[in-house]
């Protein structure tokens, strides 16, 4: 069968749409299948795969050059016309995004029915409920067309992001984190909805391509700045992604690693017509980009949990999307985003096959495993070096362009950062697989070994995406159509020296034991700041103080001022209504009077008129 | 011939009469018996009327309206002999009794 005659784009892009929330719906509703939680999980698999299906055919036939191919029903009708629009715009930035989401959640869930197979039944369907209805959040936010429909797919993804999380809803911390995510997240999504009402009450329609005066496009762009801090977890407000390390691992794979995290780049990229009009927000942007690689980068190193350590490695790496698109180079950040899809993916996959062998998340209680899990080891180092950026692996490219694109805008603070976080990324990831593959195994690594099947097979397949996306670039340009080329330039090789420096001072650090202590004590104060929570504690102050305080008031002005008026009409209709019952009497006489009167009265009116 | 505003000044009385009447009484039948002033006070207006109009339209309508008052005073005293049996007295301002 011929690929053309496989329908139109549009029609792949809305079956990688709507399978998936077919097999969220029937996993939701039909209580046997969620009861049987294996079943439920082949069920999504299958509908992860067909959406996988129709979008890697999309990427394939997707030429350069090509213009949208628009899907849309009118919706919400107005006077002349329709107030908005919903339905699947397909081009070249959303088919490849389209591919990086279905791919890694076709993985992750694979993935999953190892993982979390000593689940009971109903909880699984569950799991597996969300995970399908992820899918479905996220394509319709891919494929929007407008910024009306990505809020919504925005806010879906924030709501499965709140149910995975508090997946364990049972353990406190689990739920705690939760909900700290979800207000974190829902403070900045404000920002993406006041822009959207703006640029509706300024433009009449919700379409990221139109031309606005400077300062509208400034308003509008910090606005949307401010969901992606929190969505893509920016400093200040990245507070909530490691909390979020409370969720199962798969899903730190697949929301807080691979896709969810990057709806926020990917929001920069969409909306890039109008982010270049405002080269202002994208100052800052370059500048609190790279403040968070290096932050993050910084506290990664003092972690002791290994799922810590890549959530905050992916804070670092969401810093240098947003530095790259800073820069003002869509296709940097962009392609950032594909390579960091597929190797911190497989990082946590790989770190959940570890934790599923040793039982325990914490760094301390590994050790030697590269004897016991070689597949894994293998897997993971290759993951960690498309990280750190070693040459030939996919991270290595995209780094390398994004760092390319800052030189070549002349910031040199973000640079410095930038190449610094570059470092320490290389050391940390250094770090941790000195401490946990090699070494002397921990008790409870002694008898860890290999996971099942159907946690190697998305290990090896995600393993060679992370050295092959790295090769993609110029395809992926094209499809985009953006201008990229490698260059070997003095950057990209300082990038590599640093790269390759952290991972050697990793293994003098941490495997050879070369560093004497005394010297390591020096770094202890950075563990000191890193540990304890001050924006945490801030955060908390301001919740409590400002917050609650706002919301005590506006509760007193509710009770005592709306409710009062109320309360004060309705006694009046009391009042009135028990003074007019006294004139039943019931008594005869008194309605015979009455009448009396008002024959008097008509006789009176009769004679005056 | 007697002029038309004797009569009517005659009808009036006793319709002011069975007015009084039915406000000043607490009694049932009395009050029934002052309403049938009134009604033949309405009989004489038509009567007279009908009489120096040479028309006999009025007093057709005036035996209409005694087979009224008689069918009225009928349920009246059903209704008064209903409420001495479960009262004992006919006093209309004592029965009450529905307001509450």
């Amino acid at each position: 069968m011929e690929l053309a005659s496989l329908g139109n784009p549009v029609d792949s892009a809305l079956v990688a749409l709507l399978v998936p929330l077919g097999a969220a719906l029937c996993i939701a509703i039909l209580s046997p299948l969620r009861r049987r939680g294996k079943l439920a999980g082949w069920l999504s698999v299958l509908a992860a795969l067909v959406a996988l299906a129709a979008s890697s055919l999309l990427l394939f036939r997707w030429q350069g050059g090509l213009g949208p191919e628009l899907f849309e029903l009118r919706w919400l009708p107005r006077a002349g016309g329709t107030l908005a629009r919903v339905g699947v715009r397909v081009d070249g930035i959303s088919v490849v995004m389209l591919t990086v989401v279905t791919l890694v959640a076709t993985c992750v869930q694979v993935f999953s029915l190892g993982y979390m197979s000593g689940e009971p039944g109903p909880a699984l369907g569950r799991y597996f409920a969300y995970h399908s209805l992820f899918i479905f959040s996220m394509s319709l936010l891919v494929l929007a067309p407008n910024l009306l429909v990505f809020l919504i797919g925005w806010e879906l993804v924030g709501l499965t992001s709140y149910l995975l999380i508090g997946f364990y809803y049972q353990k406190p911390s689990a739920a705690r984190a939760a909900v700290k995510a979800f207000w974190t997240t829902k403070f900045a999504d404000m920002g993406l909805f006041a822009a959207v009402v703006l640029l509706f009450a300024w433009t009449g329609d919700f379409s990221w391509e139109v031309p606005l005066s400077p300062q509208q496009a400034s308003l509008i762009t910090l606005l949307l700045f401010l969901a992606v801090m929190g969505k893509s977890a920016q400093f200040p407000l990245h507070v909530w992604l490691p909390d979020a390390m409370e969720g199962p691992t798969p899903v730190s794979a697949l929301l807080h690693a691979a896709t969810m995290v990057a709806a926020g780049v990917y929001l920069i990229v969409r909306t890039g017509p109008l982010f270049s009009q405002a080269p202002d927000t994208l100052t800052l942007m370059a500048y609190l980009g790279s403040f968070t690689a290096l932050f993050a980068a910084v506290i990664a190193v003092v972690q002791t949990d290994i799922k810590r350590v890549l959530a905050y490695s992916t804070c670092s790496q969401l810093g240098y999307m947003v530095a790259g698109l800073g820069a003002g180079s869509v296709m940097s950040g962009f392609f950032h985003l594909t390579t960091h899809a597929a190797f911190k993916a497989l990082l946590f996959l790989a770190a959940g096959s570890v934790i599923h062998a040793v039982g325990s998340n914490e760094l301390g209680d590994m050790g030697g495993l590269a004897r016991r899990m070689r597949l894994t080891t293998t897997v993971f180092v290759i993951g960690a070096l498309a990280l750190a950026g070693v040459p030939l692996f996919a991270g290595f490219f995209s780094k390398d362009f994004i760092l390319e694109t800052v030189f070549n805008q002349k910031l040199w603070l973000p640079l410095g950062a930038l190449l610094l976080s570059g470092f320490l990324t290389a050391f940390y990831m250094g770090r941790v697989i000195a401490l946990a593959f090699f070494g002397t195994p921990s008790s409870k690594a002694e008898h860890a070994h290999e996971s099942g099947p159907t946690m190697a097979l998305p290990l090896i397949a995600l393993a060679f995406l992370s050295v092959a996306v790295g090769w993609l670039g110029p395809r992926m340009a094209e499809m985009i159509q953006a201008d990229y080329a490698f260059h070997l330039t003095p950057v990209g090789a300082a990038a590599t020296l640093l790269a390759l420096g952290g991972l050697f001072f990793a293994w003098l650090v941490y495997a050879r034991r070369a560093v004497p202590s005394s010297v390591l004590a020096w770094f202890a104060p950075i563990g000191e700041v890193a540990r304890s929570g001050a924006l945490d504690r801030l955060y908390g102050f301001a919740f409590r103080r400002v917050v609650l305080g706002v919301a005590a008031l506006a509760g007193w002005f509710d009770r005592y001022i709306v409710d009062g008026l109320m309360n004060f009409i309705a006694w009046l209709a009391i009042v009135t209504g028990q003074r007019l019952r006294r004139i039943q009497t019931g008594n005869v006489l008194d309605y015979v009077y009455a009448v009396v009167a008002g024959a008097a009265l008509l006789i009176a009116w009769g004679m005056v008129r | 011939m007697i002029p038309l505003s004797h009569y009517l000044l005659l009808s009036t009385a006793l319709f002011c009469i069975g007015v009084y009447g039915v406000l000043s009484h607490r009694n049932a039948v009395g009050i029934l018996i002052s309403v049938e002033l009134m009604a033949n006070a309405v009989n004489i207006n038509l009567v007279s009327f009908s009489r120096y109009q040479g028309s006999y339209l009025g007093q057709v309508f005036a035996v209409f309206v005694i087979a009224l008052t008689v069918a009225e005073v009928i349920v009246g005293l059903a209704l008064v002999i209903l409420l001495y049996r479960s009262r004992k007295d006919v006093l209309v301002d004592a029965a009450s009794d529905l307001k509450h």
